[in-house]
């Protein structure tokens, strides 16, 4: 699979349709670290593990770099779904970039919770079926027992907060400015631990429809907070109500934002799933 | 144009995360967790992820800078080398070596730290040499020395994760150390036990199953009357303590006289929590002591340690994995400068300036006669300056904010003869100084940092220093060379090569064999993987060795002139005394202003708002500052950070010092509160 990406890479360098492409090297005495590989030959040292996500990295260099700079990018399914979702942001050029996509093997999509280990655009790799993260057991305790349980379990665990702002950091797509954790009206300056709602909630919202569940925002949780659960609801309702899935399609708006006219009017059924966290059998 | 990614290490505090700077022409653009580093694996505090802020920040010193009259005038390298030698030189001539001192820096790399000792050493013949560890950690090298034969951390920070029972004593790692809370989450999934010893509640006790809000100084009272109930109920591992310890008697003798009630009159803790926790942590199958200054910053510092290391001894929770003593270091290298032979009384790798043949030793193969008598420690150099000792070298350090009693610090600083100090901002310390050398920070230098467990891990230079300012590695070159010593390095390296040679701990330490995951003392030879835990099968001194902590109670409490408790330490998004942190913008937003923590019922009492103006006074100055209110501190106390300079916390504390570690009791004393009229207009 490396073989094929790296010969991709080099086609790609050569060719010019990309300056420099961004992806893991494996330098002097093995250690390995994001590299922006400028020369066809460096590519021998390219490699894809660990899993790195690198989409907001990929972001910043090119607001970085002249407008006439493109970068390709050696990319896992999540990396490649989160680019797309900035394309439609504008926060990414789509003429500027180019996606490398390569498949991840099973037990990284285990590890991951990841329901679609692989890009829409494959250069290597074969694809492997994902997992249903809202089967799992990593995942059960937090959609389980009634509002009152949940919410304890969640307390336990968002206390343990230490404002790293990792998660916000890490995250491919969470790049508002001004950013809502820093405004005064919703988060106190200074405080640890963070209120729950106002933080860590917030930050949810605001990635419903957005989140493509690469897990950055936890894999960052020097507290291990499984952040990425708190999307998993969320995705899995606009999947079943609306066939979406965000960083899929490039072209489609969000239902959330193209479906404020049908919002439930008196009479009309809400949805089942905003009465629980889980899915409906 | 081009962009890199450079591997290093965070210069904030003493977990040792790894970083990555991603550098875009020259200038450092962003800051990211290093997924491969075996610290940290991809996690960051708020510090860490902001660590490029202060780099190209415009204070930034870019040239020497000699004083004329009140201000500074910038000189070439030349002549500043040739000013700082001649003066250093004259003053040792007339006042003799012991007049001249220096403070190594716990900010700056290994081999800038065993340069910095050398040259103190070898260009001046005196001991005179310290940093602030002495501010720190000293109690602990002190004490657990006597107990076990070592003082470093037992085990690694990873070993958190499998303990069944964590015990917090005077740490506020969720502020302080936060990346290393991961691995405590992770034992509490797994079903283990969190006690939280501090008069405060801190986040880290917000998240234990039992916090014991001790009155301040009380520790030795707890951790002995916990100790008897162990004792009396049999908890003890009396094989362990048979086959691996001596003096027990002596221990058990000093025991009944703290019944657990005597203990919980004394602590104000009830005595069924006392006995609650005492058996939680002594059947635990593997515990952990995690401590910090809470506990080391009292005048009975060096024996709170004892009594620490006798609770775990007396469990025979060391010595394996997942147990163990925890003294969490402060700063990035702090342990590696202790390491480096930065202290008075021993060269690197805490080999004894008395000791005849391992003096010998460093006069050989630094080709030099060395002096034998200990020489002084921080707080006595900054004591004696303008008396005995005449001149002072300072690199990285700002004792003006971070010392106690800083107006007394200041007018010693005035009265020194030549006071030089190496810094990369224009500190409240180089104010006062005649020169001023430009140094470089973390991300501007190649060398290691030695993390709080014991690891030795690789800076990689991702930047120039800015404008004139040289890499403290070759500022000590080319002073070296000044006094004629063999300071021709071609790298760094060449110098921890040299410091592998003298210390047979770290033998098998080289810079290549560090660039993956670093190597954690002791590594004797260059096949040797590292230690994960100490004192296996045998302490380092033989037999640990119970030693009974004499308590002594805090030097200053509150009375009727001065009715509160006063308190210091450091909060989640500033550093020290505010150097770095204070010139990034993130974490300034977080938290700007001077602030100190009063309960909700004192605030009351004195009719103060939330951010109202307060005045904190004790017998050594007073501070104008403005109020928080909160339930985190008792009623009856104070909490004042100590990185704000124009609030120094640090006018107000007690010298008073431990006398064995002459660590100062930074954590108790006592202070008047007064309301601050709102200023008019």
């Amino acid at each position: 699979m490396l073989d094929e990406l790296k010969k991709k890479a080099r086609e790609i360098l050569k060719a010019g349709d990309a300056q420099g492409v961004l992806g893991l090297k494996r330098g002097l005495f093995d250690v390995i670290h994001p590299h922006v590989f400028t020369a066809a030959e460096e590519l021998d040292s390219l490699v894809t593990e660990p899993k790195w996500p690198l989409a907001k990295t990929a972001r910043a260099i090119l607001r970085d770099r002249p407008g006439d700079f493109r970068l390709a990018v050696a990319a896992r399914g999540c990396d490649e779904r989160a680019v797309v979702e900035l394309i439609k942001r504008n926060q990414i050029d789509r003429e500027r970039i180019l996606i490398l996509g390569y498949t991840c093997g099973s037990e990284q999509a285990k590890a991951c919770l990841c329901s679609r280990p692989w890009p829409e655009k494959r250069v290597a790799g074969d694809i492997v079926e994902g997992i249903d993260p809202l089967a799992d057991d990593r995942v059960r305790p937090y959609l389980e027992g009634d509002d009152r349980a949940r919410m304890e379990r969640w307390a336990e665990q968002l206390r343990r907060c230490i404002k790293c702002y990792g998660c916000r950091n890490a995250c491919p797509i969470c790049i508002c400015v001004p950013c809502k954790l820093e405004d005064d009206l919703w988060v106190e300056r200074g405080a640890v631990p963070v209120e729950m709602v106002p933080f860590h909630l917030i930050r949810a919202f605001h990635l419903s429809d957005t989140c493509v569940a690469c897990g950055a925002c936890q894999e960052a949780c020097p507290a291990g907070i499984p952040l990425m659960t708190l999307q998993l609801s969320m995705r899995e309702a606009l999947r079943k109500e609306y066939n979406y899935e965000a960083g899929l399609e490039p072209e489609r708006t969000s239902p959330i934002l193209s479906d404020f006219n049908r919002e439930p009017r008196p009479g009309q059924a809400l949805p089942d799933w905003i009465h629980t966290m889980d899915r409906k059998t | 144009m081009s962009t890199d990614f450079v591997r290093t290490i965070c210069p904030y505090c003493g977990t040792g995360c790894g970083i990555i700077l991603r550098v875009e022409d020259g200038r450092a653009a962003a800051t990211y967790p290093d997924r491969e580093n075996p610290v940290n694996r991809g996690t960051l505090c708020v510090k860490g992820w902001f660590a490029h802020e202060f780099v190209h920040h415009p204070d930034r010193l870019t040239a020497p800078l000699l004083r004329k009259g009140d201000s500074f005038e910038e000189i070439s390298w030349d002549e500043a080398i040739g000013i700082a030698a001649e003066r250093l030189r004259e003053t040792a001539a007339k006042f003799g070596p012991d007049s001249i001192g220096g403070l190594a820096s716990a900010k700056c790399t290994n081999e800038e730290n065993y340069l910095f000792q050398k040259l103190i050493r070898a260009a001046f013949k005196t001991n005179n040499v310290d940093h602030c560890a002495r501010l720190c950690h000293a109690a602990t090298t002190v004490a657990m020395v006597d107990t076990m034969g070592s003082g470093a951390m037992t085990n690694s920070i990873s070993d958190l994760a499998g303990a069944g029972c964590i015990l917090f004593v005077g740490s506020n790692a969720a502020e302080s150390h936060p990346v290393l809370m991961g691995e405590v989450y992770r034992a509490v999934d797994a079903g283990a036990k969190i006690i939280v010893i501090d008069p405060r509640e801190t986040p880290v006790a917000r998240n234990a199953d039992r916090h014991l809000r001790i009155r301040p100084g009380t520790d030795i009272p707890l951790v002995a009357g916990m100790m008897r109930h162990i004792v009396d109920i049999g908890l003890h591992r009396t094989d362990f303590i048979a086959k691996r310890t001596e003096n027990v008697d002596e221990l058990t003798a000093f025991l009944h006289e703290w019944s657990v009630e005597r203990s919980a009159k004394e602590t104000g803790i009830e005595a069924a929590v006392i006995r609650e926790v005492a058996e939680t942590y002594a059947r635990s199958e593997n515990a952990a002591i995690v401590y910090c200054m809470g506990i080391t910053q009292h005048i009975c510092g060096t024996a709170n340690i004892h009594a620490l290391c006798d609770l775990a001894m007396l469990c025979g929770h060391v010595g394996k994995p997942f147990s163990g003593i925890y003294p969490l270091r402060g700063q990035n290298n702090v342990q590696g400068a202790c390491d480096m032979g930065a202290l008075p009384g021993v060269y690197p790798g805490y080999q004894s300036v008395a000791d005849p043949a391992v003096r010998e030793k460093f006069e050989k193969a630094w080709k030099t006669e060395l002096p034998s008598a200990p020489g002084l420690t921080v707080t006595e150099l900054i004591g004696a300056a303008g008396s005995s000792v005449r001149a002072l070298y300072i690199m990285a350090e700002n004792p003006a904010v971070s010392d106690p009693d800083v107006n007394h610090v200041m007018a010693s600083l005035q009265r020194l003869d030549f006071l030089v100090v190496q810094d990369i901002f224009l500190t409240e310390t180089a104010r006062f100084a005649h020169l001023v050398l430009p140094g470089a920070c973390f991300a501007e230098k190649t060398g290691t940092y030695t993390n709080t467990e014991r690891r030795f891990q690789l800076l990689h230079r991702a930047l120039e220093p800015p404008g004139g300012a040289k890499g403290d590695f070759d500022i000590l070159c080319l002073l070296g060379r000044s006094f004629g010593l063999d300071f021709d390095y071609a790298s760094p390296g060449d110098v921890m090569a040299e410091c592998a040679r003298l210390v047979p701990a770290y033998g098998g330490i080289s810079f290549e064999r560090l660039e993956k995951t670093g190597l954690q003392w002791p590594c004797p030879d260059s096949t040797h993987p590292g230690t994960r835990f100490l004192h296996e099968g045998r302490f380092t001194r033989g037999l640990g060795r119970f030693v009974v902590p004499r308590y002594v109670t805090p030097a200053e409490t509150p009375d009727a002139e001065y009715p509160f408790y006063l308190n210091t330490g450091r909060v989640f998004s500033h550093y020290h005394t505010g150097t770095m942190t204070r010139r990034s913008p993130f974490l300034i937003r977080e938290i700007e202003k001077a602030y100190a923590e009063i309960n909700p019922d004192d605030a009351v009492a004195l009719g103060v708002g939330e951010g109202g103006g307060i005045r904190i006074t004790t017998r050594r100055g007073s501070i104008v500052t403005t109020a928080r209110i909160t339930k985190r501190v008792d009623k009856g106390s104070i909490f004042a950070p100590f990185h704000f300079t124009e609030a120094r916390a640090n006018a107000l504390t007690n010298p008073v010092l431990d006398p064995a570690s002459k660590t100062p009791e930074y954590k108790v004393c006592a202070a008047k509160l007064e309301k601050v009229p709102d200023e008019a207009g």
